[in-house]
């Protein structure tokens, strides 16, 4: 399979500084993503996935170094275009959920619309169709807390892809979850990856949720160990 | 990919924040309460003394004697008032620390720094009408109450009306802008939090 590049990144590397002491949590990582592609992201905890995450995803500046997002250096970006960027190009899911606790399931969903511009009443119902595809057709009016772990994380999922982005940055989403909610959540995002062609890159120490994936990437102290095909 | 995407724009008009922040006030009520009893405190002190004024002057000019309210006790309200606001600073600084993760998620989804400003300050501008309300009434049942021991229940008759209109539209301008005054500094610094630090904070 060939792909045409949509994330790349450019010997890149985040220190952190803490009381005199350098930590590499990324520290020259050099990587093609393509588009449609589903890359996952292996390492054991403070390999450094979050960090990268957080680069890819315009969260934060690197060290050094550079991330392409369709050929555009995103560290170019000023905060209107990097905000659309957030908004519109690439979707997040965290292994905390993060869903605003004061919103029902369909208005968290239709939070990513609303900063995109899009009607009220549009954002809404594409919400709706939305977690309706996830299996949330019955759950559109609940809270977040009315809702268990796996379907606050289909939520998160929805909201995700509201926007309909090009990528979704995954970072552990079934960290949280047991075995088969976990794997409910995997077969949806490999389905979201099939079927819409988004890029898909999941951060795990989950060896359970790689199997589907076109390539993995491990990761060991701040740097790729090694790149396997899926 | 799609060519809809043309239109680089992000929005979050006043009327998204007054929804959103109405969702907040609503669900997080005991802070909300807590912020509208602050501003409601000041206000009402500050509307019983002005009300009790207007009340005197009243009686006064139907024939009554002159009576006057102690310059102690407009010291006492502007006490009342410093305190309202600092107590709605700090319960703002708390909801921004209950709210870390909230503002990083929000800003990973497309808000800007002014957006997440506007949200805060549109939370305490309806806290401030709230408040400056709540105040008046109970500013004017106070005045009412303690002139009417003093100089008896007709005084309900010498209610001015210009007077207490006057007085409730005070009432309601001066509360908000304290109210948002006092949300200033909470909220710019909920604006300013940089995304990876509010979504790794652990409460
Ligand atoms: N804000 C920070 N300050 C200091 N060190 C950090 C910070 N964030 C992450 N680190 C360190 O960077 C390393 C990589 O962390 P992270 O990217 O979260 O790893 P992973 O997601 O793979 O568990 C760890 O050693 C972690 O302690
Ligand atoms: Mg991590």
């Amino acid at each position: 399979m060939s792909f045409d590049t949509i994330i790349e990144m450019e010997d890149l590397a985040r220190h952190y500084e803490m009381g005199g002491v350098t930590i590499k949590a990324l520290d020259g990582v050099d990587i093609e993503i393509g588009r449609g592609e589903y890359v996952s992201i292996v390492g054991p905890s403070g390999s450094g996935k979050t960090t990268l995450f957080n680069m890819v995803g315009g969260l934060d500046r690197p060290t050094r170094g550079r991330v392409y997002i369709d050929g555009v250096d995103i560290s170019k970006l000023d905060a209107y275009e990097l905000a659309w960027l957030r908004c519109r190009k690439i979707g997040y899911i965290f292994q905390t959920f993060n869903l605003i606790p004061v919103l029902t399931a369909v208005e968290n969903v239709a939070l990513p619309t609303v900063f995109a511009g899009v009607p009220r009443n549009e954002g809404l119902k594409k919400a709706e169709k939305i977690l309706t595809s996830v299996g949330l057709g019955e759950r559109l009016h609940h809270r977040p807390l009315e809702l268990s772990a796996g379907q606050q994380q289909r939520v998160a999922m929805a909201r995700a892809m509201a926007n309909d982005p090009a990528i979704i940055l995954a970072d552990e989403p079934t960290g949280n979850l047991d075995l088969n909610t976990g794997m409910e959540i995997i077969d949806l995002l490999h389905g979201l990856n099939k079927t819409q062609g988004m890029t898909l890159v999941a951060a795990t120490h989950d060896l359970k949720m790689i199997k589907a994936s076109d390539r993995i990437v491990w990761m060991r102290d701040g740097k790729i160990e090694k790149i396997e095909r899926g | 990919m799609s060519g809809r995407e043309t239109e680089r724009r992000i929005r979050f008009t006043l009327g998204d924040a007054l929804r959103l922040g109405y969702e907040y006030i609503i669900r997080r009520k005991n802070r909300a309460i807590i912020n509208i009893a602050a501003i409601a405190l000041g206000i009402a002190f500050l509307s019983t003394l002005l009300m009790t004024d207007a009340l005197y002057r009243a009686y006064a000019l139907a024939g009554g004697d002159r009576l006057g309210v102690e310059t102690y006790q407009y010291w006492l309200m502007f006490v009342a008032l410093i305190v309202s606001v600092v107590g709605i600073t700090n319960a703002m600084l708390i909801a921004v620390y209950e709210r870390y993760r909230e503002i990083g998620t929000m800003k990973c989804i497309g808000a800007m720094d002014r957006h997440i400003l506007l949200l805060f300050l549109v939370e305490s501008f309806i806290q401030g009408v709230v408040g400056g309300a709540a105040g008046y009434i109970i500013g004017l049942g106070a005045a009412i109450l303690s002139t009417g021991f003093g100089i008896g229940f007709d005084v309900i008759l010498f209610v001015p009306v210009t007077d207490s209109l006057g007085l409730l539209a005070s009432s309601m301008v001066l509360s908000t802008i304290l109210s948002v005054g006092a949300t200033l500094y909470p909220a710019f610094r909920a604006a300013k939090l940089h995304p990876v630090e509010a979504l790794s904070y652990e409460l």
